[in-house]
């Protein structure tokens, strides 16, 4: 069993004698409570990172990527009677299917509220690993277009940072992570530290000629830039395309905390790791004027513990960790902890999604793809880049990709016989190409999560109540994205092109942001440019509740670059004696 | 050998050698000796036997046998059952039941004969009234429909039109997005 094998299997596992003072805590161990164990541990903080799941089998056998359909009951159709009873707004998630479903909470033990006007997708993973278990692993820079957006437009308030504050910690996580990825040049998606770029299809390669050419190069259609390995890379297998990464991958080929960050922290020797640790409230030293720790509930138990430390870290995500403050009231914060400004819970914002065009592409009937590419095709933001739109602020990127229609086709065809079975074997059918549009949301200030008088989770703590819209802007936008999606799918050389006039409502996208944001001003946000609480000096904030504006790329990896400078930050005040 | 126990050895000697590609061929060695997954135990079916000796004459004639299994080789009616009655509504197993009623009355009406068991000239009288029906709104067209969706599902998702005509690769190893089609019966891998 090599090092890093015995080194996940071991994670996870409770220690017989508890210890309840750190120097830190962690609270989630998600994509950003990962990223904080590691850079904590490896900058010398005995650190417990606090997970509301339950444990993961890191050697991979709660992973079912290689299940196949012959080996699901309803072959992959999902078993939807049990879903519907358990998981109702789970079961709405692409990956919460027949084979990955237990990756997603029960929303009866979980419950959330919304007005009946006002739709949200609360899509939430609670395990050791959170939702990096599932996530769709694409990764896009932001640039200053996107920094100074908020400055510019005046909507929201401006970033205490830009591009050059961040780039080196960009570059810090690309190098640990590994990101695939083309480099293009562009100034509004500035390049990575790229592993080789996984092949384009021959139809996305003409598509992107065509596209080129159409539009004079305003439009760029690029592989997609995902935390998947093409090579070898930290101890880590390069990808065997297998397909869905969304089920986890057993040889820790795309990015997850329980295969690359919580194992580095678990070699520091300063990691401790407590599943099923529900925590209810950041507790507040009213005579230091610090976070003293936090309340936990074991899930399983129900039994109250007090974690102490020098400095918290809330990574719980977004939604989660706004809760959190808003449960964790005292004199000094009657209105949720570190919440002077006034701003906490408000400002939430997801990016709107699932309009987008798809068309035919003729020819290349010789042509396959072999493989299942876990990565898509991605057009880089067009929209209020190099010209204004009349109709709305900000802008859009557009993901999707291209196949053949294979024996899935047989359904919507004529015939049957055996030349019918064999067409369906032997020949794959026309080429599809498509793209939908990721849009960026404003922050709206009425846009808010609160906690309801009510409603509680199954460990009492009051379930939020989510009232977010989108507003013109969005609504606008998404007629762009419609209508370009059409423009684009033509111009690529696609025939029979068809709109997708789809917008889910909010929340879908699962890039839930704001709520705790930062600000360059104490009276603006809850957290200053190091995601540190502007009220309480040693509490850190680095999940997508710190976020000010949504730009339009898919948000995890700022998350990430945020989280090891914020941890770089802590431990350098704490150095000071300045927490 | 559990399979999760041998990937993860295959991933730490790809890793390790850095020749992924080896540790792939080494995967496919070594999968080759695991034991197939046994099939889910199949329910009671809720179907009567008329329906399922009309879901098994129309199956076969969309999927017959030929160099490679047919529908009813690889038990689709099984699977058909486990979604008729685990997966299906009310509502949607009385449109099945419903649509297959309707298309026995179309046989009767077309060829005087039930559509269970029916074969050559008359039930290709029928299945091309099926299959290009100049009304798609009749309860026959639709339960049609129906039907070859579940067949061609059922099939290409079973365990030997997947290893043995599909030959699908579950770890390839690479991506190709250029590659060229197959010559006939090397398998496609969707």
């Amino acid at each position: 069993m090599s090092d890093l094998t015995s080194t996940l299997l071991s994670l996870g596992t409770r220690q017989p004698r508890e210890r309840r003072v750190f120097d830190a805590i962690v609270v989630g161990s998600g994509i950003s409570g990962g990223w904080a164990a590691k850079e904590l541990t490896e900058r010398g903080l005995e650190t417990v990172v606090l997970e509301a799941g339950g444990p993961i089998d890191f050697g991979g056998k709660d992973f079912t990527e290689h299940v196949q359909s012959y080996e699901l009951k309803y072959r992959g159709w999902g078993d939807r009677n049990t879903i519907a009873k358990t998981q109702p707004i789970q079961g709405q998630c692409y990956a919460c299917d027949e084979a990955g479903h237990k990756f997603f909470v029960n929303d009866f033990e979980n419950p959330y509220t919304t007005p009946d006007n006002a739709p949200f997708k609360w899509f939430r993973g609670r395990q050791v690993g959170g939702r990096s278990i599932m996530w769709g692993r694409q990764v896009y820079r932001w640039s200053d277009l996107d920094f100074e957006a908020n400055a510019k437009d005046g909507h929201g308030t401006d970033w205490p940072i830009r591009y050059k504050d961040i780039a080196p910690w960009y570059s810090h996580v690309e190098r640990f992570i590994g990101i695939t990825g083309a480099k293009e040049g562009l100034s509004q998606l500035p390049d990575g530290e790229f592993l080789p770029a996984m092949q384009m299809t021959v139809v996305e390669r003409a598509a992107r000629e065509n596209i080129l050419k159409k539009f004079g190069g305003e439009r760029v259609l690029t592989i997609g830039r995902a935390a998947v390995l093409t090579q070898n890379h930290n101890g880590r297998a390069a990808c065997h395309y297998c397909g869905p990464c969304e089920r986890g991958c057993v040889t820790h080929s795309y990015f997850n905390s329980i295969g690359s960050t919580l194992p580095a922290a678990k070699k520091t020797g300063r990691l401790t790791l407590r599943p099923h640790s529900v925590v209810t409230e950041v507790l507040f030293d009213a005579k230091r004027g610090r976070a003293r720790g936090v309340r936990v509930i074991d899930a399983v138990t129900m039994q109250e513990h007090i974690f102490e430390a020098k400095v918290v870290f809330l990574c719980a995500s977004a939604i989660e960790s706004v809760r959190l403050l808003l449960n964790s009231k005292s004199t000094r914060f009657p209105d949720g902890f570190a919440n002077s400004s006034g701003t906490l819970g408000k400002y939430v914002m997801d990016h709107h999604y699932g309009s987008g065009a798809g068309g035919t592409f003729p020819g290349f009937l010789d042509k396959r793809t072999e493989g299942r590419r876990p990565n898509g095709i991605y057009v880089a933001r067009f929209r209020n880049v190099t010209s204004a739109s009349k109709d709305f602020v900000r802008g859009y990127g557009m993901q999707g990709g291209s196949s053949r229609g294979g024996w899935g086709r047989g359904s919507g065809m004529r015939g049957y016989g055996a030349a019918f079975k064999q067409s369906l074997i032997d020949d794959l059918g026309p080429w599809g190409l498509s793209v939908g549009g990721w849009g960026e949301t404003l922050p709206y200030e009425d846009n808010t999560i609160t906690l309801d008088p009510t409603v509680k989770d199954k460990w009492g703590v009051p379930a939020a109540r989510i009232n977010v819209t989108w507003r013109e802007n969005e609504i606008a936008m998404n007629k762009d994205i419609i209508a370009s999606g059409v423009e684009l799918m033509e111009a690529a050389g696609c025939t029979d092109v068809r709109p997708s006039r789809t917008m889910h409502p909010p929340g879908h996208c699962i890039h839930e942001m704001g709520g705790a944001r930062m600000a360059k001003t104490a009276k603006e946000g809850v957290l200053n440019g190091w995601n540190q609480s502007w009220d309480v000096p040693n509490l850190f904030i680095t999940d997508g509740s710190a976020m000010a504006s949504t730009a339009c790329q898919n948000p995890s990896i700022t998350y990430m670059a945020l989280t090891a400078r914020a941890a770089a930050h802590a431990v350098a005040e704490l150095k000071r004696r300045s927490l | 050998m559990e399979r999760r126990d041998f990937l993860r050895a295959a991933a730490a000697a790809a890793a390790l050698s850095l020749v992924p590609h080896e540790a792939e061929a080494q995967a496919a060695r070594a999968w080759a000796t695991l034991a197939a997954p046994a099939s889910p135990d199949l329910p009671v079916a809720p179907l009567s036997e008329a329906h399922r000796a009309i879901i098994r004459t129309v199956a076969d004639a969309i999927i017959p046998r030929t160099d490679s299994p047919g529908a009813n080789d690889v038990n689709v009616l099984g699977w058909i059952e486990v979604i008729a009655q685990d997966y299906y509504t009310d509502a949607e197993r009385t449109a099945l039941t419903t649509g297959l009623d309707a298309m026995d009355a179309l046989s009767r009406q077309l060829t005087q004969q039930p559509l269970a068991g029916l074969a050559g000239a008359p039930l290709a009288q029928v299945m091309d009234a099926l299959d290009a029906p100049t009304d798609r709104t009749t309860p026959a067209a639709r339960g049609y429909s129906r039907l070859k969706g579940l067949v061609i599902h059922g099939y290409f998702t079973s365990e030997r039109v997947q290893k043995d005509v599909l030959k699908t690769q579950i770890m390839p190893g690479r991506f190709n997005g250029a590659a060229d089609m197959p010559t006939k019966g090397a398998g496609r891998d969707e």
